[in-house]
């Protein structure tokens, strides 16, 4: 158990450099010291304070969560929010259930609704080639019940192909809005805060 | 939540970046979205028209040949026969007959269909030193968006080993009869519609040899050396001859000698042009 003040500062500013800003980190500081100076005035020791306030490895975990969870709201990239993901997954074991396991499902299945789309876009365009191969007469090509048929079922698929590309940028970027309130709801719950 | 930044709507920026006036987004996803449906009715509608909607003769709800029955081959042994007889009746599509069976098979057919029902019965029986088989089209109700375009073909490859008689019957569709390694007894051709291509052997053809077409081009090969003699009934179309003499109302090859054996054609033609070429 830490017993002073320095010894509490110096493990919070360890844990958050690199991913906070110098002044952010500052502020930070600065607040918990006078938080400690505070309570020395009114007559509390310091062991006193560190036990109020709570392992300073777990404070700094709360905050390097909360502010990649900002960062990936502000500048919205796949990148800020993997690190957000990952930052709260460090607020507890349970959350690999509560944030993990639903950040990978949605993941596959936008990667899934991507792929399909691909798929379609290129099998459309290919089918419709291989229908007009077909109505030209060379059955050894033939793989369209109706040749006819399969150039409109091939001109659907395209089109079908592009709208799921489409809906799949639209639908990644409700479930990252989606995704950003989850996470700050779970570090609210988590950390017993309101909500930011 | 926050101001849109600069990369919040990337496809938005993309999309006005291609300077389409009036054209956005939800316009184009409308778009998209009807040019989707409108295809898929209009295929499902050409499919319902010419009957190839799922619900019958076991098709599966699939717009795709069944990848399964593309093609596939089979061989009939001669079995010991000395004679064989063939009989071919397809109903419509692309048929294609040769020589180069492989050593003791009478027959060897190589079939491309579109669905099961299109998947000929093949007969073969044994009397004595002859072998017959039969290759019929079981028949199918649907209708042929350009029939000679059809992709039900047949391949067929025939021994050149043993004397056989040749019976072709087909409704529609292009004949392609490459018989000149054959050693024909006999030859019957009937073709409904659709363009036929024969080339016989310069061996004599000792039976008959019958070409009925009713609506169709016809190319008829014969080898010059051969000792041929034909004999044309054409409805409407011309007759265009290539290295045969005429003699009367036949068409003879340039040493047609009667004394010898010799290959006697028979052509009924209704509509469509005549070309005999010797060769």
């Amino acid at each position: 158990m830490l017993q002073n003040e320095q010894e509490f500062i110096r493990i919070l500013k360890e844990r958050l450099e690199g991913t906070l800003a110098r002044e952010e980190l500052d502020d930070i500081v600065s607040d918990y010291s006078e938080h400690f100076r505070m309570g020395k005035e009114s007559g509390r020791t310091d062991e006193e304070l560190c036990k109020s306030l709570g392992s300073p490895e777990d404070i700094a975990r709360e905050l390097k969560a909360l502010h990649l969870v900002k960062k990936a709201e502000n500048s919205k990239s796949c990148r800020n929010i993997f690190h957000a993901v990952i930052a709260t997954l460090g607020l507890g074991l349970f959350n690999l259930v509560f944030v993990l396991v639903p950040f990978l499902i949605l993941l596959v299945m936008l990667f899934v609704v991507f792929i399909v789309g691909i798929l379609f876009a290129v099998f459309g365009p290919v089918g419709f080639v291989f229908s007009l191969i077909q109505l030209a007469g060379q059955p050894a090509f033939a793989i369209w019940l109706n040749p006819a048929a399969g150039a409109f079922f091939a001109i659907s698929i395209t089109t079908m192909g592009l709208l799921l590309i489409i809906g799949d940028y639209y639908l990644a970027r409700f479930f990252y809005r989606v995704g950003i309130r989850y996470l700050k709801w779970n570090i609210s719950v988590i950390t017993d805060t309101e909500e930011i | 939540m926050s101001a849109k930044e600069p990369g919040d709507d990337m496809f938005a920026d993309l999309v006005s970046r291609l300077n389409l006036s009036g054209l956005t987004v939800t316009k184009i996803i409308l778009w998209l979205l009807a040019i989707t449906i409108v295809s898929f009715v209009i295929g499902v509608g050409i499919l319902a028209v010419f009957g190839d909607l799922p619900g019958g003769h076991g098709k599966t709800a699939s717009p795709f040949v069944e990848s399964g029955s593309l093609g596939n081959t089979s061989s009939f042994p001669l079995e010991g026969a000395t004679y064989g007889s063939v009989g071919i009746t397809m109903g419509a599509g692309e048929l294609t007959v040769r020589g180069g069976a492989p050593e003791d098979t009478l027959m060897e057919a190589t079939v491309f269909y579109r669905n099961a029902e299109w998947q000929p019965v093949i007969a073969e029986s044994v009397n004595g030193s002859q072998k017959s088989i039969t290759m019929t089209d079981k028949g199918h109700t649907a209708k042929e968006w350009v029939a000679v375009h059809s992709p039900n073909t047949w391949d067929v490859q025939l021994s050149n080993q043993v004397p056989l008689d040749l019976t072709v019957h087909t409704g529609a569709g292009d004949t392609s009869l490459d018989l000149s390694h054959l050693n024909l007894a006999s030859l019957v051709v009937e073709n409904g519609a659709g363009d036929t291509e024969i080339t016989l052997g310069s061996a004599p053809v000792p039976g008959s040899v019958e070409i009925n077409l009713g609506i169709g081009d016809l190319t008829l090969r014969v080898p010059k050396s051969g000792n041929t003699r034909i004999i044309v009934h054409s409805g409407v179309g011309d007759v265009s001859r290539s290295g045969f003499v005429e003699q009367g109302e036949f068409f003879t090859t340039p040493g047609y000698d009667p004394e010898r054996p010799v290959t006697e054609i028979r052509v009924k033609q209704g509509v469509g042009s005549t070309s005999l070429e010797a060769v």
